[in-house]
């Protein structure tokens, strides 16, 4: 095991008891990123300078004796639509590809304050509107598990940088299944929280009410110690909730006996390729055969749910994308004639087309005619959809489904063709409609060698039964693998 | 159901390439029919009264951020002023 992808809760350690220095980790991820990045291509912005920089101040600071966070000193990457000051945050879009936040999101704040060394930006589809991060202005991520494929999206560099071993960890942003869905692609682990358990404060919009920011790990404990990090109530964010979080870290008891477990047979039905079924099976009867209690449950709106999803995010992205026109920030058009031609040159020339094509969707939707066919009956389903994931909650503790219907695609295999591409969010939308939290946690690969996913569903706020589940499984198959690159 | 592209085009300050719109156009239509299947739900007020959101008064801060640092990222700066082009004839 080289430092680069030893798990990030034995770098703590290693750290905390001075057996390395933070600069010699740090030293050690970024010649990783020298060797492999040409390769994976998951960061758009690499801050070198600032994490050696960073990594000094904090071994500095542990010489001195003085009482540190357990991340500090750990390399981290960001998403690159999450604020940081002085820091590029491109959204991987031609139109913030110059933009430089005065401020720091709220995460940023809170991982700053915690010592974190920010190892840099990761690629991501532009503005999160993708599943495959091809849509990317800049480049295209490729799978460390095979870099023919893509790694998933949005949060693809996210999810490729964490399996490389080109960051201990890294924050995603998940508003469908872009924190989820790649992780399950890259063998990683990746947590959606219960909307408003982190706050959004400095997360660049796409669907206000369905996104929200977590982490991604190589394994369960690590993915709790980021999450401990960064949650919390944020008087910046008017949908944040005012709850006490425990230490899930330190809470986790990676025990299952007696837990209830939900089969919902709709995530099972049609188009469900057999090895990711198998696999999730296989794994469930893991955790019965060690003491949880399994059955078959029902939600049955599941097969609208991503009608639903592409309603209202687009219709929520269509009017969060109106701020980008030219003029206080971002890219400007260069000749235009006038106001009207300049916002629409300007857009025009700074979108990539699936950015378009969600906005103009939006656009449908809400317009005069067409909102009660379509946004409104959207939002009436979600509030079904919701009902039905409370009712099942009376009688399961968490629910096992597939993370994504298949393994990762091969790059431009379905760049050409929308249907096909949001069809690979069908069994992660329906998470964040209903505002519950979510992992993806490898449970086996392919014929091809590629990682599956198991999703793991729990009640509003009820993440330390994710985290258990999670962590028993982990145990019980002996760790996650990594990628040979 | 006939996507008039050109007019959605316009509604959300947008333009489509001659080249592109076809295509454009042919997916919409594709994407509108996957959407409109949603079962028809009784009407009910869309408000929901577990949300989280607790409002909090608007109040001003000054001095947090100096006028450079808020105009560093806009493309066109004259005299501390966003530029635009003439807007009142």
């Amino acid at each position: 095991m080289e430092l680069y992808n030893t798990n990030g809760y034995e770098l703590s350690e290693m750290l905390r008891t001075k057996k390395i220095s933070s600069a010699e980790l740090t030293e050690a991820v970024f010649s990783r990123i020298d060797s492999v990045e040409q390769s994976v291509g998951a960061y758009v912005t690499l801050d070198k300078e600032n994490s050696v920089r960073k990594a000094k101040e904090v071994d500095d600071k542990r010489s001195r004796g003085e009482e540190l966070s357990p991340l500090a000193g750990i390399p981290v990457g960001i998403k690159d639509n999450i604020s940081t000051k002085g820091l590029l945050t491109t959204c991987s879009s031609k139109m913030l590809s110059d933009y430089v936040p005065p401020f720091n999101a709220t995460v940023m704040d809170k991982l700053i304050k915690q010592d974190v060394v920010v190892t840099g930006k990761l690629n991501m589809d532009e503005f999160a509107m993708g599943s495959s991060t091809e849509t990317s202005y800049f480049k295209k991520t490729k799978n460390p598990y095979d870099i023919s494929r893509i790694p998933g999206g949005s949060s693809g560099g996210s999810a490729a940088a964490v399996s490389a071993g080109e960051a201990v960890m890294t924050l995603g942003s998940d508003t469908g299944g872009s924190i989820r869905q790649p992780a399950a692609y890259c063998g990683v682990v990746g947590l959606k929280p219960t909307y408003g358990a982190v706050s959004r404060f400095g997360l660049v919009a796409f669907a206000s009410s369905l996104d929200q920011i977590g982490p991604i790990g190589r394994c369960v404990k690590d993915t709790a110690m980021l999450f401990d990090a960064i949650c919390g109530y944020d008087e910046k964010d008017a949908t944040s909730a005012n709850i006490k979080h425990p230490s899930y870290l330190n809470s986790m008891n990676g025990e299952v006996k007696g837990l209830k477990i939900g089969i919902p047979k709709e995530y099972f039905s049609k188009g469900i390729d057999n090895s990711v079924k198998t696999a999730v099976l296989n794994a469930v009867k893991l955790l019965e055969n060690n003491g949880a209690l399994v059955k078959e449950v029902s939600l049955p709106s599941t097969d609208y749910a991503l009608n639903a999803y592409y309603i209202i995010s687009s219709a929520e992205a269509s009017s969060n994308l109106a701020r980008y026109d030219g003029v206080k920030y971002g890219y400007r058009a260069k000749d235009y004639d006038g106001l009207i031609d300049m916002y629409e040159k300007t857009r025009s020339e700074g979108f990539g087309d699936e950015v378009k094509r969600r906005i103009m969707l939006g656009t449908f939707v809400l317009s005069s005619g067409f909102y009660d066919a379509y946004y409104k009956k959207a939002r009436l389903l979600q509030r079904r959809i919701s009902a039905e994931f409370s009712d099942v909650f009376s009688n399961v503790d968490v629910l096992c489904a597939p993370t994504v219907p298949t393994t990762a695609f091969k790059i431009g295999e379905n760049i050409d063709n929308p249907i096909k591409m949001y069809a690979t969010d069908v069994c992660t939308v329906t998470i964040n409609i209903a505002g519950l939290p979510a992992m993806s946690i490898p449970c086996g690969y392919d014929d091809k060698g590629l990682p599956i996913g198991l999703q793991l569903i729990a009640n509003k706020f009820d993440e330390q039964t994710l985290f258990n589940t999670a962590e028993c499984y982990e145990n019980l198959i002996g760790g996650f693998k990594h990628p040979e690159l | 159901m006939n996507i008039d592209i050109k007019h959605i085009a316009k509604l959300s300050r947008l333009r489509i390439e001659d080249e592109k719109q076809e295509k454009f156009e042919s997916d919409m239509q594709k994407i509108v029919e996957m959407v409109e299947n949603l079962p028809d739900i009784e009407d009910a007020p869309l408000l929901d009264a577990g949300n989280p959101m607790t409002l909090r008064k608007d109040k001003a801060e000054t001095g947090k951020y100096t006028r450079d640092e808020l105009t560093a990222n806009a493309p066109h700066v004259t005299a501390g002023c966003l530029v635009v082009p003439k807007t009142v004839e």
